[in-house]
């Protein structure tokens, strides 16, 4: 992200304007996650140039999208503003549904500050090293964002050898709380894990090095790798 | 440069306030579950929303998924809003908006054999349109105060999604140009809107 240039207002202008070439806006999006300055700029110029909205004509939508939409909202529970919404029957539903995969596709990446939040996990300097952390790099190693469909995807961003013995789990510390709720063991392969869990804003993630399967006491055994707050970006 | 007298063209715009009122009444409805509200606020906002995803993808498909997924996204999202943010409309107009350009922008513009509008600039007295709301008329008069190539590029890409090369090629203008007068044109706009 450091090659973006410093002016935030500038950067947030273009972002909201739509002229940022697709790299660039996914890196203002990454950015906003950790800048509320610029996620304030980027507020502050969706509001200016708001009133543009009104140059294209309005147009009826086909019947089929609000069907489509009702029938989206039936598998996604409103997230509530302190709390896990997803009942656990559509969570065991939703996390082998390959549907995941597919919404998460649609989305994209490129416009992250346009969906509600997404977190950026770093690893905390003064935890352990292990071999599969690069050390001495502040550059984010996994993502996470929220999906349409009301779950949350974690992902590598770059490729994250684990010994064959071992197995990463990801947790959700929320604010305040001192045990960790466990949210899955994240694939070897692949490019990540989807948590139908919704984490409140504030909430920390952690990914653990643990055995193969993951902790079998429902708590972080092993050293933490990564982690990271989730803010909510909208 | 176009000058007009807002008040006698449009005797008593809407109060953009107190429609907004009316829309975060509607999303904190829809925080707590009701679908109601939310049917409600799909009525006043789809046919805005839903045009503008329509005028930068120029494809119903695409138009209708980008609004799908931003109004799914305000569904779930709705009790998580901060009005200190700004209006619900500008938010809703961000999302619609992104996505639509997200879906351009990972596709080639099929625009072949296809009869490119307008440029949004082009027409005398354009902006008009602009002078219905109270917030419009302040963007209106600071629009018209910019050069019009900075105007150009900026309600261009605005209305219709336009990238940095596709300006330049619509403009036929170099691809320099196009970014220096976005960048000015932005700036000046800021400061002018702050006056």
């Amino acid at each position: 992200m450091s090659d973006l240039p410093d002016d935030r207002e500038l950067l947030a202008a273009e972002y909201v304007l739509g002229t940022l070439d697709p790299a660039t806006a996914r890196q203002v999006a990454m950015r906003a996650a950790a800048d509320p300055a610029l996620r304030r700029a980027i507020a502050a110029w969706e509001e200016r140039l708001h009133p543009l909205s009104a140059m294209a004509d309005e147009a009826l939508p086909p019947d089929a999208l609000w069907q489509r939409l009702t029938a989206s909202i039936d598998t996604a529970a409103p997230v509530a503003a302190g709390g896990i919404a997803a009942p656990a029957s559509v969570a065991v539903r939703a996390w082998r549904s390959l549907a995941l995969w597919r919404c998460a596709s649609a989305a994209g990446l490129a416009l992250a500050a346009g969906l509600a939040a997404f977190i950026v996990l770093r690893p905390p300097p003064a935890l352990p090293v292990a071999a599969l952390l690069p050390s001495g790099t502040a550059a984010p190693a996994y993502m996470a964002q929220w999906q349409p469909d009301g779950t949350l995807r974690v992902f590598a961003l770059r490729a994250v050898a684990v010994a064959a013995d071992k197995d990463l789990e990801l947790w959700a510390l929320p604010q305040g709380a001192s045990i960790p709720i466990p949210l899955g063991v994240l694939p070897a392969r692949g490019r990540g894990v989807a948590s139908p869990h919704v984490p409140a804003n504030g909430t920390q993630l952690l990914i653990s090095l643990e055995q193969k399967g993951g902790s079998p006491t429902g708590r972080p055994q092993g050293p933490v790798l990564y982690a990271g707050t989730l803010h909510v970006v909208d | 440069m176009v000058h007009l007298a807002a008040t006698e063209r449009f005797p008593g715009p809407p109060d953009p306030r107190s429609e907004d009122a009316t829309l975060s009444a509607l999303l904190t409805r829809c925080g707590a579950g009701d679908r109601t509200a939310f049917r409600r606020l799909y009525d006043l906002e789809s046919k805005r929303l839903y045009g503008l995803a329509l005028r930068i993808t120029r494809q119903p498909t695409l138009a209708a998924d980008a609004v799908h997924d931003a109004l799914l996204q305000v569904w779930q999202r709705a009790a998580l809003f901060d009005p200190a943010r700004g209006s619900v409309a500008a938010w809703l107009t961000g999302l619609v908006r992104y996505r639509a350009i997200d879906a351009m922008r990972r596709r080639a513009r099929e625009v072949t054999g296809v009869d490119l509008p307008e440029a949004a600039d082009e027409a005398p007295g354009a902006l008009d349109r602009l002078l219905a709301s109270a917030t419009g008329q302040a963007l209106h008069r600071c629009l018209n105060g910019l050069e019009q190539g900075q105007r150009q590029v900026i309600v261009m890409a605005f209305v219709e999604g336009l990238s940095h090369a596709e300006l330049a090629e619509r403009l036929e203008r170099p691809l320099g140009t196009v970014k220096s007068w976005i960048r000015r044109g932005l700036q000046a706009l800021k400061a002018c809107l702050e006056s």
